[in-house]
């Protein structure tokens, strides 16, 4: 006997689900949870000593860690990258949205770093930021300038050094999700503004900004979890250092692991990274309702 | 609006006439404003690029010349003969099988599960895709020791499988395809079904070749990722002759950290297909990273 149609619908959806809830539950839930045990383990890679469990001292190591703490304060220094794009991003794309010519090909030069691998873009930053004879800096001492900064080089500047680079990687896709929002934005609304006498920087200020602010918002929210994520960028250009200067939570996870081998502290790192994940975008929910403009 | 005084001459069709050609000049010349400020700045944008291309064909003691020699006064071409011949070849081929492989996996099963979750009603679907976007969150810092442990268990550390298999499944793809399935209209498949269509039926001949720019945006995307991929690289693989491009370089660079012109030559490499693969599909990657922002 055949089944109804919508009897086989509904078995045929659990189907075609099936394969990739299969492979997502293997890659990504069954690591999550192992990494959930692991964390209250000892378990290192290289000692063949028995794993035990020891609670809560990885965490408590955590806490009293001198490089944890470098490392939060280098991953809130790395964050800064984020909203600095962001402001950027929406200032160009404002201008971009005018009419000009050669629209299309200065959209695709903006947005090139983008597809770009960061490890080839760390090696030709970690070149150009070269302090003594970079042709940044032979620029900077050409209009003038006759001590600039040492970039990558000292302790002090490293970690906004990167925060240049980052903000040179990132700008291009920020202003393309900017682009597409402003041409949601009603024409007439612009029009009504301009006829009521509103100069450019009026309807930027009161009208631009808060219809684009939940685009604003989803921006802020998916690069501060992006940013917090990248370690491969650094490892690239500075391996962390000077010293530790620029070693961020996420980089503080991949070496304890992978340098050291202590897989268990490491999970416990990384859990503490998920909740400063959790904290920050808490805290951007509950802040949006003030500034994110809805309907 | 112009004020221009209207002299006693004038006729109101020639004063309209007047400001009208005003207003196209003034239009003019703050189009052509606006594109020298942001090409300007395109440029700035893209000198990297410029810079690492030129120094790639210059010699050793060229590079750090200032002023910066855009065309290099005496280009040789030994730099990206070496890169090319230090294993730059099977770094390669490893890259575009595993982007390849990856590529089809995720946009395969991917496309399956976004047409479950978004053109057919079952019991717990919507639980199911919010558990999904809430695996979003995790960060990869805590898959890494995990997967270590798992793929060393399963005899695959160190094999092209551990950076293959996780790649077929992709919760991001599932995520956009299934929003661009939503789009299409039901009746569309629902006089299909009428005439007796099943599921794999409608999946397959309607709402496949209707889908086919989101699909192809996704396989840009996700070939660019898994070719950029340099992290799980890192963390899995440990023989040279496994090797992908980003890992490549990172290693060719630590041989020859003081030859700046064979870095660049390797940079270059390694950036070259994305950028074809870019100028060739640009229209569909900036559309799909666009709709992911303002429908996400």
């Amino acid at each position: 006997m055949k089944m109804s149609w919508s009897k086989r619908q509904k078995f045929a959806g659990y189907l075609f689900i099936a394969p990739n809830m299969l492979g997502i539950i293997i890659f990504f839930l069954i690591p999550a949870l192992i990494s959930f045990v692991v964390m209250f383990t000892d378990l290192d890679f290289l000692s063949k000593a028995p794993v035990n469990f020891i609670g809560l001292d990885n965490f408590a190591r955590v806490f009293s860690d001198e490089t944890f703490y470098t490392a939060l304060k280098n991953t809130f220094i790395f964050l800064l990258a984020v909203p600095v794009s962001i402001a950027i991003a929406v200032f160009l794309a404002i201008l971009l949205n005018n009419k000009i010519y050669l629209k299309p090909i200065l959209r695709a030069m903006y947005f090139m770093p983008y597809i770009t691998s960061s490890v080839a873009i760390a090696f030709v930053w970690s070149l150009l930021l070269q302090p003594t004879s970079g042709p940044i800096n032979g620029f900077l001492r050409s209009v003038g300038l006759a001590d600039p900064p040492r970039w990558l080089a000292s302790t002090e500047t490293s970690m906004y050094g990167i925060d240049l680079i980052m903000v040179w990687y990132t700008l291009g896709f920020n202003m393309i999700i900017y682009l597409a929002a402003l041409q949601e934005i009603p024409t007439e609304l612009l029009e009504a503004a301009k006829i009521d006498g509103a100069r450019a920087w009026q309807t930027t200020l009161r009208i631009i900004l808060p219809l684009i602010s939940p685009t604003t918002f989803f921006l802020l929210i998916t690069g501060l979890m992006g940013a917090i994520k990248t370690f491969g960028l650094i490892q690239a250009i500075t391996q962390g250092g000077p010293g530790d200067s620029t070693v961020v939570l996420s980089l503080f996870v991949y070496r304890t692991a992978f340098s050291y081998y202590e897989l268990g502290y490491a999970s416990a790192i990384a859990w503490v990274l998920f909740v400063i994940v959790l904290v920050i975008t808490a805290i951007q929910w509950v802040g949006q309702k003030k500034w994110v403009y809805s309907n | 609006m112009n004020q221009i005084a209207p002299g006693p001459a004038q006729t109101a069709a020639s004063r309209a006439t007047t400001t009208f050609l005003n207003y196209q000049q003034r239009r003019f010349i703050s189009k052509l404003a606006l594109t020298f400020i942001l090409g300007f700045l395109a440029i700035i944008m893209i000198l990297p690029f410029v810079w690492m291309i030129s120094t790639s064909f210059k010699t050793g003691n060229e590079v750090f010349n200032y002023p910066i020699e855009w065309l290099p006064a005496h280009p040789v071409f030994d730099n990206h003969i070496k890169v090319w011949t230090e294993g730059f070849l099977t770094y390669y081929l490893n890259s575009l099988k595993i982007s390849f492989l990856c590529m089809i996996g995720s946009c395969f099963w991917g496309a399956l599960a976004a047409y479950g979750f978004s053109r057919i009603e079952f019991k717990g679907r919507d639980q199911l895709f919010f558990l999904y976007l809430a695996m979003l969150m995790i960060p990869p810092q805590i898959l890494f020791v995990p997967r270590f442990i798992m793929f060393n268990w399963a005899g695959i550390y160190n094999t092209h499988w551990a950076l293959i298999l996780p790649g077929q499944f992709t919760i991001f793809g599932v995520f956009l395809l299934r929003q661009f399935f939503k789009g299409i209209p039901r009746e569309i498949s629902e006089s299909a079904a009428i005439d007796g269509a099943g599921h794999l039926r409608i999946f397959s001949q309607i709402i496949l070749p209707l889908a086919k720019p989101a699909l192809v945006t996704f396989c840009i995307l996700d070939f660019s990722w898994n070719w950029n991929n340099y992290e799980d690289a890192l963390v899995f693989l440990v023989d040279r002759n496994l090797y992908t491009v980003p890992l490549g370089l990172t290693n060719f660079i630590g041989e020859h950290n003081v030859d700046y012109n064979g870095m660049m030559a390797a940079a270059v490499a390694a950036i070259i297909p994305m950028l074809i693969v870019f100028l060739v599909g640009q229209k569909f990657i900036i559309q799909g990273v666009a709709n992911t922002g303002v429908k996400g």
